[in-house]
């Protein structure tokens, strides 16, 4: 008998709407994402702690300015969307690759067992996007910066390129579970791993999305990591190893912000 | 956002009208809120609910399919996953990390590409095989256990109170 546990399942619901409140609280307050501000800005929030102003003061040698994302456990791949569209604007080339490669990868997904019904709409809301920003519309790279800006800041869209991006990676995972399994702790299985931290919305990221987004997309992204470590210099980390970034991102505990290099 | 969800109920109403899985049919109350649906489910064959038709209410929120709908039987219930007032307490209906029973790891739980059949399919099955482990009425959950021939009675009882039939 021990296993039955009495339950008010009413109690448990205030709880978890008490959560959703706290979250909603955040979520007003904070753009999905910021404007560009200077890099120094953080200094601000560390209120002259030694180890934080010098590893910042390092950091500013290499970035100049910083732009923030909602911390609703969508940071990872809001920031990864928004930088990495951004590169793609600039760049005509890698923007039609990955036109193309988005394009096919709804009938990939489908192929790996996800259903075609309840994918479609994701992946026509993300092809919508990418669209949006290309760098052929009229007005050049600042009237298309502008519309990224406007589009991953309105919740629809926003939410429907993370729901998507989530999909790609779990999709990687799935392509080669053999391989991530190795990076998965405790007695998850890759098949519940996707299905419990990968796919649902504000599941925090981990360096195994990462990896997985990166090998599917063939992009590169350089984590600074910022915290209470020993030493003045802030630590950096590429995906996948060896790979020139494209995508620059900041890391505080449980928060990824976007860097901008000098 | 909220256009979003309609445009996927309205596509996932659509499709559960032209291929409807066997002994459920779904669909919005009225046609002026699609965020509010009523369904009705046929008891299992070769269960002890089988025959009876269990009414029950679908309520979607606005950030349908990101966050998962709530739902409730609207007729009288006894089952180890259903609590005394009706609501479904199954894991699909859940993100993981919303845990009201502290469901298993390998649970199927709610994911944006989940839909109103997947759920609709989950509590067939719920029904047939009703997870004791996460009692939501422990009292149906301990009799489902140790007496299920009362247990059974009682259900056809509800069958038959579903049906409109004397119990």
């Amino acid at each position: 008998m021990e296993s039955f546990k009495q339950n008010d399942g009413n109690r448990d619901e205030l709880i978890i709407q008490q959560q959703r409140d706290i979250e909603k609280e955040i979520s007003d307050s904070t753009p999905l994402v910021g404007e560009l501000l200077p890099l120094t800005c953080l200094w601000t929030e560390y209120n002259g702690d030694d180890v934080f102003t010098a590893k910042i003061q390092d950091l500013a040698k290499k970035y100049k300015f910083i732009r923030r994302t909602r911390p609703d456990g969508n940071c990872f791949f809001r920031a990864f969307a928004y930088s990495y569209m951004e590169y793609l604007i600039s760049n005509n080339s890698a923007y039609k690759e990955f036109q193309k490669l988005a394009e096919d990868s709804k009938d990939k997904l489908v192929e790996l067992g996800f259903p075609s019904f309840t994918l479609e709409d994701f992946h026509e809301t993300f092809m919508e996007v990418i669209r949006r920003v290309s760098p052929d519309n009229p007005g050049g790279y600042n009237k298309v910066q502008n519309e990224l800006h406007k589009i991953l800041n309105e919740q629809g869209y926003s939410d429907y390129v993370v729901v998507y991006l989530r999909l790609i990676t779990s999709g990687k995972l799935q392509e080669e579970a053999e391989f991530y399994q190795n990076f998965i702790e405790g007695d998850f299985t890759i098949e519940e791993f996707r299905h419990q931290e990968v796919e649902p919305m504000f599941k925090e990221s981990d360096h195994i999305h990462i990896i997985a987004l990166c090998a599917a997309l063939g992009a590169g992204v350089r984590v600074e990591y910022l915290d209470r470590g020993e030493g003045c210099i802030v630590k950096a980390h590429d995906f996948p190893e060896g790979t020139e970034p494209t995508i620059y991102l900041i890391y505080r505990p449980g928060h990824y912000d976007i860097l901008y290099p000098n | 956002m909220a256009g979003s969800a309609l445009r996927r109920l309205m596509a996932e109403y659509k499709q559960l009208t032209l291929d409807p899985p066997e002994g459920i049919v779904a669909g919005p109350v009225s046609e002026d809120n699609f965020f509010e649906w009523e369904a009705l489910i046929a008891g299992p064959e070769g269960t002890c609910f089988e025959g009876g038709v269990f009414p029950a209410r679908l309520v979607f929120p606005p950030d349908y399919p990101l966050s998962p709908p709530k739902m409730k039987f609207t007729c009288d219930m006894f089952h180890p996953n259903i609590f005394a007032d009706g609501r479904v307490c199954i894991s699909i209906l859940h993100a993981p990390g919303d845990d009201p029973l502290g469901y298993e790891l390998s649970a199927e739980r709610w994911s944006p590409v989940q839909s109103v059949e997947k759920i609709l399919l989950s509590v067939v099955s719920m029904l047939a095989e009703p997870n004791d482990e996460s009692g939501a009425n422990v009292d149906a959950a301990i009799m489902w256990r140790e007496r299920r021939e009362e247990f059974n009675s009682i259900a056809r009882r509800l069958v038959r109170k579903t049906l409109g039939l004397a119990t």
